[in-house]
């Protein structure tokens, strides 16, 4: 039973002053093992922030972050299932899911998190399945300014994930969650 | 005017060994009369192999022909210091004891306060029969031994029904629950691209979810109590194989330990987990263990969960932080012994709370919380224990009268000391011998029994 958390494109201090106050309460150190951030953060003392809810911060760079050393994309291993991080923005059609599959397959991972569309979306397909958990402060994209913040809890256990998707919507924090099991057979995600 | 005198029977020449016939005016009756039933012309070593007891022990009558100084050190081979136990009893006698409670075992339906009164004697260390003896006196088999395997089969069911309800974590506790309600709903099979469906939670049960009810929440808010359970596992008697160490064996007890603790806490809500409750708990899962006896070695954490809880159903109130200066609070039971202490050596009891002012709390408060397991070494806290769990005035009252035996033991010292030295030996107790302070304890009684 392994918490991941992921999140990004918050735009801290350009777009957007902090988390909604409803998130921040939620967030408390402790209970996440993994954070996965997909960028943007943008300055310093977010990573910070995000640091203190949780040590394992896996971070990937997106075209605002200040800090320029973090990597274009990440993998990682959490169980049984391997993680890649992108920020989005050099996958062209921004949001486009076969160009993210293509990344994907790239990547060789079975959960890819990306962000840039300021929105939340959950793909499957054959390589496997893409999350995008949207902006967590709500911040305007460079293609909308009607962004509700979001942000994704995934529970990972064995060969099942449970993605619970956190949304503020008119003030009020909506969950949703989203089920889905790896067949180590093939590559399809069933 | 003070009471100068020592107590008679404590300088009485009784202490120096090895009187066998005089230790023990009780048991030194029914050691002629046993020894007398037996065959006549065999000599005491051998006389238990005539005994016509009708216990098929095989194990037992192997360990019974050899002395019993090995006898005593096999199942305690993992402790280094065993000398204060060496109690100057003979080996006939140790032997015919052993004769004794086998015999009551043996019985169909077994007398308790028969039992009770060997059983206070000491239970010599073979054949797995302090287990069974303890497993009788805390009230876990029943006095019916026809009903033994059932009520064990139920308890042990029970036990792993608990545990298997109150282990879980909320992954599989939410599952389990989604599995349950809809069996029949689609599961997106063969979905080979497109938007992932979202569905609804149930009660708003989310991992971050922070209401009193979540199953999340509770699960978050028990990890504090389990980690301060695992601290003290980790640490409980460093220098035995048995509890720590890097061996599969001993990581395997400790899981063992942390399982009951665990599903004690969580039964009970209102005392939880206080630090000591390993301590208690430590010697129990010990002997049921070591028991020779493979099934019931195998069940032992079982019967160690409920032995414990019944051990310390006696003694709960004296970890729960609210009734400390309540009138059934550890505050009450310090002071309980002190007018013990007084009662029968009043110079001594004006000496330490008066003069020196050495507040009992300084030492008792770990003596009696602890039930003595950390102040001696292990096999001796086991025979005191026996004496404990054995008394029909019940354990309470019992560890009272030993403590009080343990300060009149050292009155000598006690007496010609000062605050620091009284409180240094008072918090690190001088080995002693046992059986001594037993009897001591014993004569500390105020309706005299036999």
């Amino acid at each position: 039973m392994v918490l991941v958390l992921a999140l990004g494109d918050l735009h801290i201090s350009h777009r957007a002053p902090d988390l909604p106050a409803k998130f921040k309460s939620m967030l408390v150190p402790g209970k996440i093992q993994h954070i996965i951030c997909t960028g943007n953060l943008c300055i310093k003392e977010v990573h910070d922030y995000l640091r203190t809810i949780c040590p394992d911060l896996h971070i990937a760079r997106g075209e605002y972050d200040e800090e320029t050393r973090y990597p274009e994309t990440k993998t990682l291993t959490i169980g049984q299932f391997k993680l890649g991080v992108c920020h989005g923005h050099q996958v062209i059609p921004w949001g486009d899911l076969d160009s993210l599959a293509m990344l994907q397959r790239q990547l060789d991972v079975d959960i890819l998190v990306t962000g840039h569309t300021h929105q939340f979306t959950a793909y499957k397909h054959e390589a496997g399945v893409v999350i995008n958990p949207g902006s967590a402060t709500g911040a305007y994209s460079s293609i909308t300014y009607d962004v509700n913040p979001s942000f994704v809890l995934m529970d990972i256990d064995a060969l099942r994930v449970v993605v619970y998707v956190y949304e503020l919507i008119d003030g009020e924090v909506k969950v949703d969650k989203i089920d889905f099991k790896k067949t180590t057979t093939t590559q399809v995600a069933h | 005017m003070v009471k100068k005198a020592v107590p008679d029977w404590l300088n009485s020449s009784l202490w120096y060994p090895p009187p066998s016939s005089a230790a023990r005016p009780g048991s030194s009756a029914t050691n002629a009369a046993a020894s007398s039933s037996e065959s006549d012309a065999a000599p005491p070593d051998h006389s238990t192999e005539t005994v016509p007891v009708p216990v098929p022990l095989p194990p037992s009558s192997a360990v019974r022909a050899e002395p019993p100084e090995v006898e005593i050190r096999d199942p305690l081979s993992d402790d280094s210091d065993n000398g204060a136990s060496g109690s100057p009893t003979s080996t006939a006698e140790d032997i015919s004891r052993q004769a004794q409670i086998l015999q009551e075992l043996s019985r169909k339906v077994i007398n308790m306060g028969e039992l009770r009164r060997l059983a206070s004697q000491g239970i010599p260390d073979g054949a797995g029969i302090r287990c069974t003896v303890w497993k009788l006196l805390l009230g876990y088999l029943p006095t019916d031994r026809g009903l033994w395997s059932s009520e064990l089969a139920k308890k042990r069911s029970q036990y792993k029904h608990f545990k298997e309800e109150l282990l879980m974590n909320p992954s599989e506790i939410t599952r389990k629950l989604e599995n349950s309600t809809s069996l029949e709903n689609e599961e997106p099979k063969c979905e080979t691209g497109g938007v992932l469906s979202r569905s609804e939670i149930s009660h708003g049960e989310h991992p971050l979810s922070l209401g009193k009810t979540s199953v999340w929440n509770q699960f978050f808010q028990d990890t504090e109590i389990i980690e301060q359970i695992d601290r003290d596992v980790k640490r409980t008697h460093p220098d035995m194989h048995f509890f720590s160490g890097d061996s599969e064996f001993a990581k395997t007890n400790q899981d063992a330990l942390r399982n009951i603790l665990i599903v004690f806490a969580k039964l009970n809500p209102g005392i939880r987990y206080v630090q000591g409750m390993n301590e208690i708990l430590a010697p129990l899962f010990y002997m049921f263990r070591n028991d020779p006896i493979e099934e019931h070695a195998a069940f032992a954490e079982a019967d160690a969960f409920f032995c414990f809880v019944e051990l310390l159903s006696g003694f709960r109130d004296h970890f729960c932080q609210q009734l400390d200066n309540s009138v059934v609070g550890i505050r009450s039971t310090i002071s309980k012994l002190s007018m013990l202490l007084k009662q029968h050596d009043e110079e001594l009891w004006r000496h330490l709370e008066v003069t020196t002012k050495v507040n009992p709390q300084f030492y008792a408060f770990r003596w009696i919380t602890l039930l003595l397991t950390q102040e001696f070494n292990f096999a001796d806290s086991l025979l005191i224990w026996d004496t404990l769990l054995s008394d029909p005035e019940g354990p309470q009252e019992t560890l009272l009268r030993v403590c009080c035996a343990m300060l009149i033991l050292i009155r000598r010292r006690l007496l010609a000391g000062d605050f620091t030295s009284n409180l240094k030996l008072l918090q690190h107790y001088p080995p002693t011998n046992i059986s001594h302070m037993l009897y001591v304890a014993n004569k500390l009684r105020s309706h005299p029994a036999r």
